[in-house]
């Protein structure tokens, strides 16, 4: 079976993955797992988590701060809102929800992010991958 | 990332919050509204203050201690002893008061820790200095009006602190006094402060808010039962009472000490008077350099968004997500197809990438990271082949 790969989106802020990465950006415990760092999970943009999928991910984690405690105010109270379709530019209906993680995790909380983690991997990886989509109708 | 400040203090903070939030839940973590907690204080604080305006009585007169005197301190007396529920009053409107000290202190603390002061925070940070100065300076007047000796001592003091300024410094005093010794306009001018005052601290407040985006004034209402529940634990505990009325013919010289407001008293005390107006001044223009911008912009500069013009498309919507009011929508230039376009004010941007999370047509950029890399680099580790 391929390993499909997992991509983390996590702000710089959130629980701090620094030690258990390789320079890669790979988590060196579980395999396929990648991170990718922003300056807050405000940034985090649903076509962002769409792409991923369209490339082939098996599934998306983002993590935040503990929600209430962003550096920024707001931005992990947004990427919420609008990973569940309360704030606009929300996710499309076509991405599989089974497959997108949220967790919100302060820094010093790395072994609750890879125990979470390593589950979840597991779990989009044994999800029936999904039907290739319907080719679009010929424009008359 | 919290560079300036002790990592060790920054992750003890962070695990407080997080026990915390697994007892009580994100929800209603004290933590996430401590700028909220003294602005609660602030309006139990206006009510009670209403409810002893209505009976109190700004006079000094004591004509040799009659029987049926009426000054500032019996009409307080009358207001503990007499009026239903007036200690309980008194008592929230003093501890409310020492309680809004407590959670401004806290507040700066976390956010001295949390690293959120600085830069295009500085505002905040310099604007809640001066507010504290204006707590501090409200809660003494309100010392003084109680008139009894501690209030007549504090007086004395601060007449002589005023005196003792260069140039300003008899201006002060006569200002202080309303006249040039203490009578009854005295008293009526510490009640105008007391109250005038307070209604200015909503102005400091409104600079304090302008810059942020839907700021947190208001904790959850299980919050405000808890603190107000607090402040009436501690109002049963330990019940007010005046000391002697003051007599201006006699000269008390001690006084207990409320450490909350009257510490500047204990220091003006300790050391002559310029050494004390000199500590004053140093105290706070140093705590208002705090976050100098050129202690951080080498080490933590900021980059601003910038908007794509052809792309924007005038929704506005990374305008109403900015949390720090960065984003203005302006008319969009004669000729586009869009009514409004997005400018961003760099000198209160974070570069957080509030914005480019929030804007579905990639138009609105961190010019050092820009969303287009982070998809790239996105689908090229989903497309790798594994090792």
């Amino acid at each position: 079976m391929s390993e499909q790969k997992v991509i983390t989106l996590i702000c710089e802020r959130a629980c701090d993955l620094d030690s258990v990465c390789n320079d890669k950006g790979e988590v060196k415990e579980v395999d396929g797992l990648h991170v990718v760092k922003l300056p807050c999970s405000g940034m985090i943009q649903p076509l962002m988590i769409e792409a991923a999928m369209k490339a082939g991910a098996a599934g998306v984690i983002v993590t935040g701060c503990q929600i209430g405690d962003c550096y920024y105010r707001e931005g992990n109270r947004m990427i919420r809102e609008r990973l569940l379709g309360q704030r606009p530019p929300g996710l499309k209906k076509t991405v599989d929800r089974q497959r997108v993680l949220a967790l919100w995790l302060s820094r010093p909380q790395k072994d609750r992010f890879l125990s979470e983690a390593k589950e979840f991997v597991a779990f989009v990886r044994q999800l029936p991958s999904p039907p290739p989509a319907a080719a679009k109708p010929a424009a008359k | 990332m919290y560079t300036s400040i002790p990592k060790g203090l920054t992750d003890l903070t962070l695990a407080i919050e997080k026990g915390t939030n697994a007892v009580i839940s994100n929800k209603y973590n004290p933590f996430y509204y401590h700028g909220a907690l003294p602005q609660f204080y602030l309006w139990v604080l206006f009510l009670s203050g209403l409810l002893l305006f209505a009976y109190y009585i700004p006079t000094i007169d004591n004509a040799y201690f009659s029987a049926n005197l009426v000054n500032a301190w019996t009409s307080v007396d009358y207001i503990t002893d007499k009026l239903p529920m007036g200690a309980v009053i008194r008592g929230i409107h003093r501890y409310a008061g020492d309680a809004m000290v407590i959670t401004i202190v806290l507040h700066a603390l976390r956010v001295w820790v949390t690293d959120r002061y600085r830069q295009y925070r500085w505002i905040q940070w310099v604007s809640g200095i001066v507010l504290l100065l204006m707590v501090l300076f409200i809660g003494q007047t309100g010392y003084y009006l109680v008139w009894d000796e501690r209030s007549l001592v504090l007086t004395r003091m601060t007449v002589s602190a005023f005196d003792a300024i260069p140039w300003i410094g008899p201006g002060l005093k006569a200002w202080f006094l309303n006249g040039t010794a203490i009578t009854n306009l005295t008293l009526s001018n510490f009640l105008f402060i007391h109250i005038g005052l307070s209604f200015s601290l909503l102005f400091g407040l409104w600079v304090h808010y302008v810059r942020m985006t839907r700021p947190i004034i208001t904790p959850p209402p299980a919050i405000n039962y808890m603190l107000m529940a607090a402040l009436l634990v501690v109002v049963f505990a330990y019940p007010i009472t005046s000391g002697k009325m003051a007599d201006i013919n006699t000269a008390p010289t001690s006084f207990d000490i409320d450490w909350f407001f009257l510490f500047p008293y204990w220091l003006m005390a300790k050391v002559d008077l310029t050494t004390y107006w000199v500590l004053m001044v140093a105290a706070t223009v140093g705590l208002c350099l705090v976050p100098l911008p050129s202690l951080y912009k080498a080490a933590n500069p900021i980059e601003a968004a910038e908007v794509v013009l052809s792309k924007c498309t005038g929704c506005s919507l990374c305008s109403k997500d900015c949390p720090y009011q960065a984003i203005e929508m302006v008319p969009a230039p004669a000729g586009s197809r869009f009514k409004l376009l997005a400018t961003v004010k760099p000198y209160r941007c974070s570069g957080c990438g509030v914005c480019v999370g929030a804007c579905a047509f990639d138009a609105i950029d961190l010019p050092n990271l820009l969303d287009t890399d982070v998809t790239a680099q996105i689908r090229a580790m989903a497309e790798a082949k594994p090792n």
